[in-house]
């Protein structure tokens, strides 16, 4: 199965800033990648290079077997992709409904009938000017334009950040409902109870780079959280017997908090064994934790495991 | 049925999907005969990821809880409820565990862990309304002195 996209190597240079520094991502069909990140990350500037706005400067990228670089063919990727950013451009003096019919001039036939079925459903009136718009039906207008081609790949550059939870929800309903008919969605996004509820793959992009990538199933599995109780703070822990690993270490006081990789409970046990050791418990570690150890203190690039492929949709399906 | 998912109880979420349908069919939420809504549209509804909810239901498939009907969907067992029973049987024990676990751990002796138990148990006798089908349908062994 050919992934949906493709990403090796890609570096962003800027005079004074490092903006991407070296990104191997790859997307299978039909699941939804979330990328997680602090502001400036990185994450805007990955999707700009992906969708054609931009060009690296170095690496390559394939989406849907298309090179964004290359002219003809980024064309052709515009057509097949839907893309939201969390502050769509839109033409102020248009109406709702005149937006839809300038868009549908970019795409094949049945793209009026679609917008027409998402405005409804959200319930945006077509007669109303775009500079009327509150800013949740800005970006359902949006969503509309970009759900209406039908795309293969839908891609999100936080579409919810500044929106109500009930547009919140709505947006979440539509990835999934994309991710349900077999495409492929690539999120980046900053709600982490979204991303926990809606994404096949995640990474995270720290400075620049992927600091951990795989099914989120897999690293939420694999992934825990000891807390150990010292008698004394100057007390070292030693280093987790392979494969564990420890990712990320903080102290405070007499504890220390540890997010480690692999079995949380041996590696409680272990410690319990070391001398100084009063005690050693520990729990999953939640996503917004993991993303915390990964973007502050002593982060270290771990790649845990490799994206595999998807498991297809089985049973009740009707 | 209705479902309450949290993505951050440490519990896999595919995994409260299957906890939660077994106690439905052992509460007689879900009936055997009736069919579970589609990958797509649970999905939807619950706002998860559709792999999640088909994994989930894969499970409920390989354990026996229910069974595909031809261009239907899944549909509950009419084997399932006992099983179900028995799966909230195993759940409640294991919190049980767990609470005694915490009591002895915390430094309670066994005598005092069980007659505190003991006067919680006589608080709540009577108190407490069961569901339609109740998991002691065996015969009820002897107190231990």
């Amino acid at each position: 199965m050919n992934d949906a996209i493709k990403i090796h190597g890609i570096e962003m240079h800027y005079r004074g800033c490092d903006a991407l520094r070296g990104i191997d991502l790859s997307v299978a069909p039909g699941t939804v990648m979330a990328i997680l990140g602090e502001n400036g990350a990185g994450k805007t500037t990955l999707i700009r290079i992906m969708t054609g706005f931009q060009k690296p400067s170095k690496g390559t990228c394939s989406i849907l077997g298309l090179d964004p670089t290359v002219a003809d063919q980024v064309l052709e990727l515009r057509k097949r992709i839907g893309y939201v950013s969390d502050s769509p451009a839109l033409y102020d003096w248009m109406t709702i409904g005149e937006i839809g019919w300038f868009a549908s001039s970019f795409y094949p036939e049945g793209f009026k009938d679609r917008y027409q079925e998402f405005i409804a459903r959200y319930d945006l009136p077509a007669g109303r000017k775009i500079k009327q718009l509150s800013k949740g039906q800005r970006s359902k207008v949006a969503l509309s334009l970009a759900l209406a081609h039908d795309p293969e790949l839908l891609i999100l550059d936080e579409p919810t950040s500044g929106l109500d939870p009930i547009v919140r929800r709505e947006f979440l309903e539509s990835m999934i409902s994309v991710a349900a008919t077999g495409r492929t969605v690539f999120l980046s996004s900053h709600q982490i109870s979204e991303i926990e509820r809606v994404a096949d793959t995640i990474a995270i992009l720290h400075k620049g780079k992927v600091q951990l990538v795989g099914p989120l199933a897999d690293l939420k599995e694999s992934i825990a959280l000891v807390t150990v109780s010292l008698s004394d703070p100057l007390i070292a822990l030693a280093d987790l017997p392979e494969p564990s690993r420890i990712l990320a270490e903080i102290t405070e006081g007499r504890q220390k908090q540890l997010i480690v990789q692999g079995d949380g409970d041996e590696a409680a046990a272990y410690w319990r064994e070391a001398t100084g050791v009063l005690g050693a418990q520990s729990r999953s570690a939640s996503l917004e934790e993991l993303f915390v150890a990964c973007t502050r203190g002593d982060s270290i690039y771990k790649r845990v495991t490799e994206p595999s492929n998807p498991s297809t949709l089985e049973a009740g399906k009707s | 049925m209705f479902f309450s998912i949290d993505p951050n109880n440490g519990i896999a979420i595919y995994e409260q999907i299957v906890r939660q349908v077994k106690f439905a069919v052992a509460d007689g939420v879900l009936i055997p005969g009736q069919l579970l809504p589609s990958v797509r549209t649970l999905s939807v509804q619950l706002a998860i990821n559709p792999n999640t909810v088909a994994k989930a239901f894969q499970i409920l498939q390989t354990e026996g809880v229910c069974e595909s009907l031809r261009g239907r969907g899944l549909a509950i067992r009419s084997d399932a409820v006992v099983q179900c029973n028995q799966a909230r049987r195993t759940l409640l024990v294991e919190r049980l565990r767990s609470a005694i676990s915490e009591a002895l751990h915390g430094g309670l002796s066994t005598k005092e862990v069980r007659r505190l138990m003991l006067d919680q148990l006589g608080l709540l006798d009577g108190n407490v309304a069961t569901v339609a089908s109740p998991v002691g349908s065996v015969a009820d062994e002897s107190e231990p002195a």
